[in-house]
């Protein structure tokens, strides 16, 4: 048999051009050569340690060399439901040469944290892909739609871009007093993290609004900053900025000391979660609480003015229950509402489906629909659909935007999508029903 | 009356294992060594260090011969071979050649412990070239180089920039015969990994693998190590061919977790070579009359909970001369072994 020297490797052909016809519709497609090597067996030649060793001089990126193959975590990864994605293939990308700085797959992890639930290993995506895209901003790639968002936090507090004057804007329709520091400054038992959506956005607004009566309702000494608060900016840490979200650490730090509080109570688990883990790190400790864990405790003293009958399922924040083990509190508060039949999805509690929002992903709709199939909220609303619920309860701030606009696009229009206070409020005759 | 002493057969980790222990036991010992230095394979095949955790062969191996020679009643015969064996269980002659000398060694009980010797890669069926290109080694040849503290490719005297090792050479293959896992070449290589890796920190290392083998403690004392600190790659999908190219090797396989091909250019190839039955082992299942498996190995008579029995009453079997081991199992069998000689010569009548 011939072999050495008289042995030649075979030529690697590369088509520039392919035509591909749609079995089902007879259409065809032109495709360039780049895509064509999806269909060509593309030979791979560049093995190296060194994407991994870029990526390991990255605070937090060195777990993704940690990686054996195994694959539990592609499975679970709700990018890959909607796409190709995954730990697993991302190491075997780099590991194949691809620069995973200059990929679209940098950007594609929502940090929802399901990976590393499963992995034996522990590569943490949630540390790794934020590692990277700061590297990666600072060699000048990050998608425009993020730098946007990037410029407005930087510029005014808040990622919508919105005036900060305007921050304490909702509390004129509140329907109930709503101290604002600043103003009245006296010691309070627990301030109110507004944050962005829930002080900007329409439906965040009243949301806010609901809170706000729910907390009057139960005696609660509370207040808020106002025109002082700032965002905490955790998705735009994990979308890289941690230097902007360092800067506004000084800033919310500075803020927070100026004010007796016993503890804070924020809708967002994004910045729970920043809170309760990293402004620790740098010396600033609160005792911090979500909306539905501070009113889980308290639900016994809700008065209840009308039943809300429907059939309600719940989808568990990334950040408020894989990353900070809240599962109950929201739960609790959905079944002691009368009316309220509480089904559950298929992925719930641990194994939640992610609305794609989280690590920036927020900010990355149009980004990232050039990567997948479909939005990550879309097949979350799907799955609530399939449960018969008539309402989709959620209690993060994000949510609430996301899934409506979820819910029109794949014609569930039927699904009313609520903030678990919204509802509370409802069933409390709060809202319409104190305005009756 | 039952002859009181135990012969063993081999001078490797596995015959110094049941030398020791029958010794401790309060057995008169005669250890049979055809080769002219105790050690076993680690010793003859110039390893560098041992598996799992990297001590120096001839340190450890260097303790045991000497606690070994230390011991009352033990009686080394190095240079000899055994070339029969007649009696019965508390009754055997074996018949020893030294050079130009015989002597009968009278024993109660017999340990073979033979071992094993490394596949032949000119055997293997994927031409992976081990005689054709200088630069093609295998597990032992490394090893040699990395006890001169020296790993350079025989073609030219020059440090690699990048080495793979292909798993699985001459085991689990049908068509050679082998159908069997060699154990620890998974660990093996993971372990000259981590050495190369130290030795020359420039230089990348790959290892191609069907399925990674780490049993055990193995699994985090070499596998997570070479992969998590000394960034060793590991692919999944086996090489099939290695091509010359100008002064590399053009190694071509398939990324099974890809699904696609691969050729990846490489300085040196380790092929990690399985195990297979020494011919001492072959040899004195003849000369025994001990049964071998379909692989040559010695037949365990009673597996899965007696491993050292033989076909023979009074005759165990320890080490590698069962099947391929580790250091941890040559150990494990050799003491066991040796047990159960001192123990089957102590319940032979006195009167038989």
């Amino acid at each position: 048999m011939p072999v050495g020297g008289r042995k030649q490797p075979p030529a690697v052909r590369e088509h520039e051009s392919a035509t591909v016809t749609s079995q089902i519709s007879g259409r065809q497609w032109e495709l360039p050569g780049m895509w064509n090597r999806m269909f060509e067996s593309r030979v791979l030649h560049d093995y190296s340690s060194q994407g991994f060793a870029a990526l390991a001089a990255l605070p937090g990126g060195e777990s993704l060399e940690w990686c054996y193959g195994c694959g539990k975590c592609v499975p679970v990864c709700p990018v890959d439901l909607v796409g190709e994605y995954g730990p697993r293939k991302l190491h075997r990308k780099v590991q194949t040469g691809v620069d995973l700085l200059a990929d679209p797959d940098l950007w594609l992890c929502t940090t929802c944290g399901n990976c590393l639930r499963v992995c034996p290993k522990q590569v943490d995506m949630v540390q790794v892909a934020p590692a990277g895209r700061e590297a990666a901003i600072g060699q000048g790639h990050v998608p425009a739609e993020l730098q946007d968002v990037f410029e407005k936090t930087f510029r005014q507090g808040n990622c919508l871009g919105e005036n900060p004057r305007r921050r304490h804007a909702w509390t004129k329709q509140a329907g109930v007093p709503v101290r604002v520091l600043a103003s009245d400054p006296g010691p309070v038992d627990v301030l109110f993290y507004v944050e962005d959506y829930w002080s900007y956005h329409p439906r965040g607004q009243q949301a806010a609004q609901a809170f706000a009566r729910i907390l009057t309702a139960l005696d609660v000494d509370f207040a808020i900053l106002g025109p002082e608060e700032k965002t905490v900016g955790d998705s735009q840490r994990l979308a890289g900025e941690r230097g902007l979200f360092e800067a506004l650490m000084d800033d919310v730090a500075a803020t927070l000391a100026k004010y007796d509080f016993r503890r804070i109570v924020t809708p967002d688990p994004q910045i729970g979660n920043a809170l309760r883990r990293e402004y620790p790190k740098h010396g600033h400790h609160y005792d911090v609480v979500h909306t539905t864990q501070l009113l889980a405790p308290l639900v016994e003293r809700l008065t209840w003015r009308t039943s809300i009958d429907a059939t309600v399922t719940f989808h568990d924040p990334c950040y408020l229950g894989r990353h900070n083990g809240e599962y109950d509190a929201p739960r609790r508060l959905l079944e002691a509402i009368p009316g309220v039949t509480l089904v559950e999805m298929g992925r719930c509690k641990q194994n939640g489906y992610c609305c794609g929002g989280g690590g920036g992903g927020m900010w990355l709709d149009g980004f990232t629909a050039e990567h997948t199939d479909e939005r990550l909220s879309e097949r979350r609303v799907r799955e609530a659909a399939d449960t018969g619920a008539d309402i989709l309860a959620v209690c993060c701030p994000y949510e609430v935007s996301r899934f409506e606009d979820a819910a029109k696009s794949t014609g569930h229009d039927h699904l009313q999508v609520l903030d678990i206070v919204e509802l509370l409020d409802q069933a409390m005759g709060g809202g319409a029903g104190a305005d009756a | 009356m039952p002859h009181e002493t135990v012969a063993v057969i081999g001078g490797g980790p596995a015959g110094l294992a049941a030398a020791q222990a029958a010794s401790d036991l309060g057995a008169p010992v005669v250890l049979i060594e055809q080769g002219d230095a105790l050690g076993g394979t680690p010793i003859a095949e110039s390893y560098a260090s041992l598996t799992p955790h990297l001590e120096s062969a001839e340190t450890v191996l260097g303790r045991l011969v000497q606690r070994l020679e230390a011991s009352p009643h033990t009686d080394i015969l190095l240079g000899a071979q055994v070339t029969a064996c007649t009696g019965d269980v508390g009754h055997f002659e074996l018949q020893v050649e030294m050079g130009a000398t015989s002597r009968t060694v009278s024993c109660g009980a017999v340990v073979l412990a033979t071992g094993f010797q490394h596949f032949d890669p000119g055997r293997e069926t994927q031409m992976y070239g081990y005689y054709e290109f200088p630069d093609v080694i295998a597990l032992q040849d490394l090893e040699a180089m990395i006890k001169a503290g020296s790993i350079a490719k025989p073609s030219n005297g020059q440090a690699p920039r990048r080495l793979c090792f292909v798993q699985c050479v001459g085991s689990r293959d049908r068509q050679i015969g082998n159908e069997y896992c060699s154990k620890v070449c998974c660990g093996v290589a993971s372990k000259e990994a981590i050495e190369v890796r130290l030795l020359l920190p420039e230089c990348e290392v790959f290892i191609f693998y069907i399925d990674m083998r780490m049993y055990g403690y193995w699994e985090s004392q070499i596998y997570w190590p070479a992969q998590e600190r000394h960034h060793v790659q590991y692919v999944k999908g086996i090489i099939s061919e290695v091509l010359p190219k100008g002064d590399q090797l053009l190694v071509r396989g398939e990324d099974t977790t890809m699904g696609r091909p691969m050729e990846i250019l490489m300085d040196m190839v380790v092929l990690s070579v399985g195990m297979e039955p020494s011919p001492g082992t072959r040899a004195m299942a003849g000369v025994l009359g001990v049964e071998q498996n379909s692989y040559g190995f010695i037949a365990a008579a009673h597996p899965p909970l007696d491993t050292v029995s033989t076909s023979r009453p009074g005759i165990f079997a320890a080490g590698a001369a069962l099947g391929p081991a580790d250091l941890e199992d040559c150990a494990s069998t050799g003491a066991a072994a040796a047990a159960r000689a001192v123990s089957v010569i102590r319940s032979v009548p006195a009167a038989g």
